[in-house]
Formats: C-alpha cells, structure tokens, sequence
C-alpha cells in the first residue's frame, strides 16, 4: 500500500509557502537592496548546503547521498560565483529582516530532521528538498530578480534558477521512488 | 654526387612524411579518403546540447561544461564509461563507435544521446 507522507509534505509546504514567499512578497513594500538581495541568495544556498550535511550524517542510502553531495557542491559553487561577484562589484552583503527569518525557519526543520531515523529521515529530507527548491525557485523569480539592479547579479540570479530547477526535478524523482 | 644523395634523401623524407600523414587514414573500399570529424556537444544551463547528436562511426564528440556547477557525461545503461566530475570551463572528449545513451551522474535529470550511423 503507498503511503503517502502527508503531514510532512503538508508541513514543509506550509513552512516554505506560508512563511517564506509571502515573507519575500512583503519585502515588495520596502524594496530590498542590492547587498540584501546578495545576502538572502548566499544564505538561502548555504541553508540547503546545511541540510545536506545532516543528510550526509544520517542517511545510508546511495541515491540520497548523491543528492545530498549534488547540493553541497553546486550551492557551494553558487556561493562562490556570489561572493566573487560581490567583491568585484565592492559590495558587502546586508543582512536584513529576510535572511533572518530564513535562518530561522531552517533552524526548526534542521531539528526536525535531525530527530528523524532510516527511512523516514530520507523521506522527510527529500520531501523538505522538494518543498524548499520550489519556494526559493518562486522567490528568485519573482522577488529576487525583479527588485535587483545590478545587471551582473541580475545575470547570476538568473543563471542559477535551471540549476535549482534540475535540483527539484532530481528530488521530484527521488521523491516518487521512495514513495511508491 | 654529393647533391644528388641529398636531393634523395630530401625526396624519401618527403615520402616518409607523406606515409606518415595519408598512409594511415581510413580509405574505404572505394578508394576515398573518409575522415574521422569532430563534433561538439555543450553543457550550459543544466543541459546537454545538442541533447541528441548524430555522429559517424569513430568520429569524436567534445562536450565543454560551460555551466556554474561540475557536470559529467556517463554512459546510461550499464555505466560502461564515464568522463572525470568536468568544472566550469573543462572539456572531455571520446570517440564513439557505438551509440550511446548517456546522463549527468551528478544531476541525473540530465540526459543525451548519441547516434552512430
């Protein structure tokens, strides 16, 4: 019988959907600044680094483990790109009222996760990694571009957005495998 | 005569050097030269392109990552070959003889095919 995670997906929705784009959408009203925006893109990429650690901590299977390794690497690489891009450019990124209330909402699924064994562990993971690419995919595109100035940090937001949709295609596929 | 050897010597060396170059290229059977090409296939914004490539036999493919993130090309069915992780800016290369359905191991969404007429 398929047993569908539910309560885990409905929780991770409601943390990514209900918190954090309308969080980002709120931002509209004072728009962000360019070092803010540089700050929320590095934080939102060393947060699903941060999960992927605990993945490699906890989990045993293969499939997870290259995901989790995929992600370390290819946020590290973003960060990166970020952070050379931000020194060429001479700014310094800003932490705000956003990249906080990220940190803290990924506070409460790391201890969520990190409570979780075997199965369920890869399970709520992936469900959370599914969940997550596709808040900050929306967030990106539709708050992040739009509100940046600097054509180069325009240019990287939008080059990383394929990256973070192969992501949430990989986890979709893990998802439906683990599912079934 | 001293200049007549080293006109003969000039003349095999230029002989030798013609072996060298055309003696070993495929001649097929009727007799015109078929040269091997050299095709391109590109990694950039988490996909291969062209993602289906039509190649003759023994002709080689370069794939060039020109991606944000490491990408590798791995043969899908039975993982009979695979290119090192490529960073940003690095190229592989392989001469295909077969067809080949292959993936990125790293994102394995990512998918192409080779096809060897």
């Amino acid at each position: 019988m398929k047993k569908k995670n539910i309560p885990t997906i409905g929780l991770f929705l409601l943390l990514n959907f209900v918190f954090i784009v309308p969080s980002l959408n709120a931002q509209q009203a004072t728009k962000l600044t360019d070092p803010e925006v540089a700050s929320v893109a590095v934080t939102a990429n060393q947060i699903d680094i941060d999960y992927a650690g605990i993945a490699q901590k906890k989990s045993t299977n293969s499939e997870v483990l290259n995901f989790a390794k995929t992600m370390i690497n290819d946020h590290k690489a973003v960060i990166a790109q970020a952070v050379a891009l931000t020194k060429k450019l001479n700014v310094t990124p800003q932490t705000n009222a956003l990249t906080k209330k990220l940190l803290a909402d990924a506070n409460k699924t790391q201890k969520q996760l990190k409570a979780k064994k075997g199965v369920d562990f890869d399970k709520a993971y992936i469900n959370n990694e599914v969940a997550y690419h596709k808040a900050v995919i929306d967030a990106v595109e539709k708050v992040l571009i739009p509100e940046t100035d600097n054509a180069e940090l325009k240019a990287l937001l939008e080059n990383v957005v394929p990256a973070l949709k192969t992501h949430l295609s990989h986890a979709e596929m893990l998802q439906k495998t683990m599912n079934k | 005569m001293k200049t007549n050897k080293q006109l003969m010597i000039v003349v095999r060396l230029m002989l030798a050097f013609v072996y060298a170059v055309y003696g070993c290229t495929p001649v097929s059977n009727n007799n015109t030269v078929k040269q091997h090409k050299t095709d391109t296939v590109e990694i950039k914004q988490m996909a291969f392109s062209p993602a289906t490539i039509t190649v003759n036999k023994g002709d080689t493919i370069v794939f060039i990552n020109h991606d944000l993130v490491d990408h590798d090309i791995t043969e899908e069915n039975k993982k009979l070959w695979s290119s090192s992780p490529l960073h940003p800016g690095q190229s592989w290369s392989k001469i295909f003889t077969e067809p080949a359905n292959y993936f990125c191991s790293l994102h394995v969404v990512m998918k192409g095919k080779v096809v060897v007429q």
